[in-house]
């Protein structure tokens, strides 16, 4: 066939080799991801539109802030595009961090004001720290008695969180205590620490109790840690000690400004703490430091922007995403509905889910990576397993409602369309994808490390627990995160499980039926009223896409700082 | 079978045991008198090295179906460097391996015949690999310290052993053994990761020699290093020696040359060809197939 032709040159025109289908190959590729792309984008732009409604403004309103916030931002994203990269990512990290801060200090006010009582919290992690407190005490005390060390760790946190049940010792104690006079409100069984905590006659206020159990511990570790970075005990002393002293201000000027004590601590702890240690970071390396501009000139930016309106009488837009929408409970007007009962209910289920199929799927994944036999017949068994794992992954989401409806419902009698029904529903759809890239992150440390490990005289417990886990960690971590983002947006299984179609009230247990973000847009995506069809759907869309796009991007964040210190 | 007879025809694997018969006079290890009667001894010839602590006899390995040693006899003196060589599959790693029940970590790896250590068959039901693990301790290929600072690597074994007490200068100790102190000691929380590659095999030394094992197995421990580096190592081992029992597997002769008090010659297909005083192999081997190895003839 390939006949050479001595006439012709190899090079040039008479070359043999030929591009063509490869670059149409090329071509065609760009012009799918293109597509794809611009299909999306259009998407989220024409959604967003519905939700922010901008043109809503004055055309003097949009103007000044292009002025003000716009032109400047844009100006100094070229600068750092162009002239000084580290500082553009020191601009995204120092920009992103407070809204993720705050986004966490929502979560978290959330979580008191319908959750738990900060009561309830203080008690629980004072008493979680006793049984931890109690675990090392006994390791300290009696290192080699290793079954005992089983039965004081499954033991402990029960006795200081649940107590104990009752039995006819208890009885013995509390007709005592009654001889004598007391009256623990017992019912005849051993409280735990916790409530006994509870029943206290007096406790702290509840900022003294934040205070103690959100803002200390956050300042102590990001004290430890500017320690370690600056090798200075001095330096962290002083970061703990500004942010007591932050915090304390703040409680006592707050109310004049009209910021609670509490949501202030929040905000010390979840943005201004970690902000502050970045931004140390930042100006003590010295590299990137302009980008700490951007987010000070985007303040600025409103805060000018908003003046000059103010004073000029510029009307703003009127978005269907407001403080507005996220704060109150849907409604029949579609001006005055709101997402916050679902948003609630979507991270009370998280929580469910968080809870059971984090340790069930990392379990199972440990068991199937670092146990399970690979040879013979049992070997034969697993493999067959870890395949039907696989095929789980793809199932469909209504099949997973169909189970928790059956399961759950039908067969343990659980309330229909109940916060934990949904979250073990939904849960369960989670599973194989979280057992998956655990299983990825546990195969991906260097079988190196266990050799080392094994080596030394190591057990396998200990290899597990010392060499393997931490350097799966934050694999799994991600991979988990990812799952719950795909978990927060489901909306076949809570059909299913009969989650309600709206809720005026937020859920305050997890045995309330309660309806999540996906569950309350669907809803109404079928309203009569061609106002929620359109607005209020976008803006529960962009809602649930931000809490999405927050968790990705916590997952990236833990991805990277471990790649980048392992 | 065959082969196994040639093997020991041509080579003079009985001369170690012999030693047992002449220098262990406390019964403290029976299996390993049984064996010197077993085995008619000529006399001895080495009388100035330690006795066994490692002892091999009929030792076979599998992996699936494949053999990859064949019926081992070898005898380990105490205190003294004993090198194996031989050409790249022989069978090398899987008998150090074998030593401390590291191939108990390999599905396919399949064990027959017996090993003793200090009197006593590692495979025996009654013995915890894990243990064993504890008195033998390894030293690999490529230098593999974990993720952890300098410090952690080298507190590693005392912590899963539980020997937690003056953990700071066991480290130190084992730091300054392994000629690692004067470099590290003012950075011993920075990852062990940092280090260059010499540096890291000489903390897994360390790492190795914190829990004060008997014996230590290294797997061609320089053999991913440069020329200083390895000559680092080198000096490290004789010292070693004083204290431990060093058994390495090299695939440098020069090397085994160098540093070994004994050296085994592994050749193809996992038979131990000869085991003899160092000396005596690379001036003198019975075997010819030993010296056409030593020579260059063929590896
Ligand atoms: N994990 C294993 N699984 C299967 N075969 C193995 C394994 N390890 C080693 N082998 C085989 O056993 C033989 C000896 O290997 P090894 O002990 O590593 O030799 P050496 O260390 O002398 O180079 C080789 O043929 C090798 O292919
Ligand atoms: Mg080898």
């Amino acid at each position: 066939m390939a006949t050479r032709k001595p006439e012709t040159g190899w090079h040039g025109e008479n070359s043999d080799v030929n591009h063509l289908r490869g670059r149409a190959f090329e071509a065609t590729c760009l012009a799918l991801t293109a597509f794809g792309l611009v299909s999306v984008m259009l998407l989220l732009l024409f959604v967003a539109n519905d939700a922010f409604r901008p043109l809503s403004a004055d055309v003097g309103w949009l103007a000044t802030y292009a002025v003000t916030v716009v032109v400047p931002l844009a100006a100094l994203a070229v600068y750092y595009y162009r002239l000084d990269e580290p500082a553009g990512e020191v601009a995204y990290v120092a920009s992103g961090l407070p809204v993720v801060g705050l986004l966490l200090t929502g979560g978290f006010a959330v979580l008191f004001t319908e959750l738990l009582s900060v009561l309830e919290w203080f008690a629980l992690l004072i008493s979680l720290v006793a049984a931890a407190g109690l675990i090392v005490a006994h390791g300290r005390l009696r290192p080699k008695a290793a079954l005992e060390r089983l039965v004081v760790v499954l033991l402990a946190p029960v006795v200081t969180v649940f107590g104990l049940p009752p039995t006819r010792f208890n009885w013995l104690v509390t007709d005592a205590a009654a001889a004598l006079g007391l009256d623990f409100g017992l019912y005849y069984r051993v409280i735990s620490l916790r409530e006994a905590i509870m029943l206290l006659p007096f406790v702290p206020t509840d900022w003294v109790m934040l205070l103690l159990t959100l803002v200390l511990p956050a300042a102590g570790a990001a004290g430890w840690f500017v320690e370690q970075r600056r090798e200075s005990r001095r330096d962290g002393l002083a970061v703990v000690g500004l942010t007591t002293v932050a915090a304390v201000l703040g409680v006592v000027a707050g109310p004049l400004l009209g910021i609670g004590a509490d949501v202030w601590l929040l905000v010390v702890t979840f943005a201004v703490l970690p902000l502050g240690v970045y931004v140390e970071g930042v100006l003590r390396r010295g590299e990137g430091v302009r980008g700490l501009a951007f987010p000070v000139v985007a303040v600025l930016g409103v805060v000018a922007g908003s003046l000059i309106t103010g004073a000029l009488g510029f009307a703003g837009p009127d978005p269907w995403l407001d403080w507005g929408f996220l704060t109150s409970a849907t409604s029949r007007t579609a001006a005055d509905a709101g997402i916050y009962p679902s948003m609630v209910g979507s991270v009370m289920m998280i929580i469910v889910i968080v809870l059971t199929a984090f340790p069930v799927g990392v379990g199972a994944a440990i068991y199937l990576e670092e146990y399970a036999p690979s040879q013979g017949l049992m070997g034969k068994f697993v493999t067959l397993i870890e395949i039907n794992i696989g095929n789980l992954a793809g199932v469909p989401s209504v099949v997973y409602g169909l189970l928790g409806l059956a399961l759950f419902i039908r067969v343990l009698q659980w309330p229909q369309g109940s916060i934990i029904v949904a979250g073990l529903a939904v849960g369960l759809l989670i599973l194989p994808i979280v057992i998956i890239s655990a299983q990825e992150a546990i195969r991906s440390v260097p079988d190196s490390f266990r050799q080392a490990s094994y080596g030394m005289g190591a057990t396998r417990w200990q290899t597990i627990r010392q060499v393997v886990l931490p350097e799966a960690l934050p694999g799994i971590l991600t991979g988990t995160i990812l799952a719950l983002g795909r978990a927060i947006g489901e909306t076949a299984p809570l059909l299913m499980i009969g989650a309600a179609a709206s809720v005026r009230l937020a859920p305050n247990s997890f045995f309330d039926v309660g309806s999540m973000m996906p569950r309350q847009i669907f809803s109404w995506s079928s309203e009569l009223e061609p106002a929620f069809r359109h607005g209020v759907l976008a803006a529960g869309v962009i809602t649930l896409l931000a809490v999405l796009l927050v968790m990705n991007a916590t997952a990236i964040v833990i991805r990277n700082r471990y790649q980048r210190t392992g | 079978m065959t082969q196994n007879e040639m093997t020991s025809n041509d080579s003079t694997e009985p001369t170690p045991t012999t030693e047992t018969a002449a220098s262990s006079p406390d019964p403290s290890g029976d299996p390993l008198i049984e064996q010197s009667i077993d085995v008619d001894g000529t006399d001895a010839t080495a009388a100035e090295t330690g006795e066994p602590v490692i002892e091999s006899r009929d030792l076979n390995v599998f992996y699936g179906e494949t053999q990859a040693l064949q019926s081992i006899n070898l005898a380990i003196p105490e205190k003294q460097v004993t090198a194996m060589i031989g050409p790249s599959g022989c069978g090398k790693s899987t008998f150090l391996r074998c030593i401390n029940r590291m191939n108990d970590l390999i599905d396919a790896a399949r064990v027959e015949g017996d090993l003793y250590f200090e009197g006593k068959n590692v495979y025996d039901a009654d013995v915890d690999p894990v243990a064993l693990r504890r008195r033998i301790g390894m030293v690999f290929q490529h230098p593999n310290p974990f993720p952890k600072s300098i410090y952690d690597n080298v507190a590693y074994g005392l912590r899963i052993q539980d020997q937690t007490e003056n953990i700071d200068e066991k480290v130190e100790t084992a730091l300054k053994r392994a000629a690692l102190w004067d470099e590290v000691k003012d950075q011993l929380d920075k990852s062990a990761l940092d280090l260059s590659g010499g540096q890291q095999q000489r903390l897994c030394i360390a790492r190795a020699i914190a829990v004060d094992p008997d014996v230590i197995l290294m797997d061609e421990p320089a053999s991913a290093l440069d020329p200083i580096a390895t000559s680092k190592i080198e000096d490290l081992i004789e010292e070693l020696a004083e204290e431990f029992t060093v058994v390495i597997v090299t695939h440098n002769m020069q090397q085994a040359a160098r540093i070994s008090d004994k050296t085994a010659v592994f050749l193809t297909g996992g038979e131990l060809v000869e085991f003899d005083d160092t000396d005596k192999i690379f001036e003198n081997p019975e075997s010819q197939r030993v010296e056409d190895y030593i020579t260059g003839k063929f590896g």
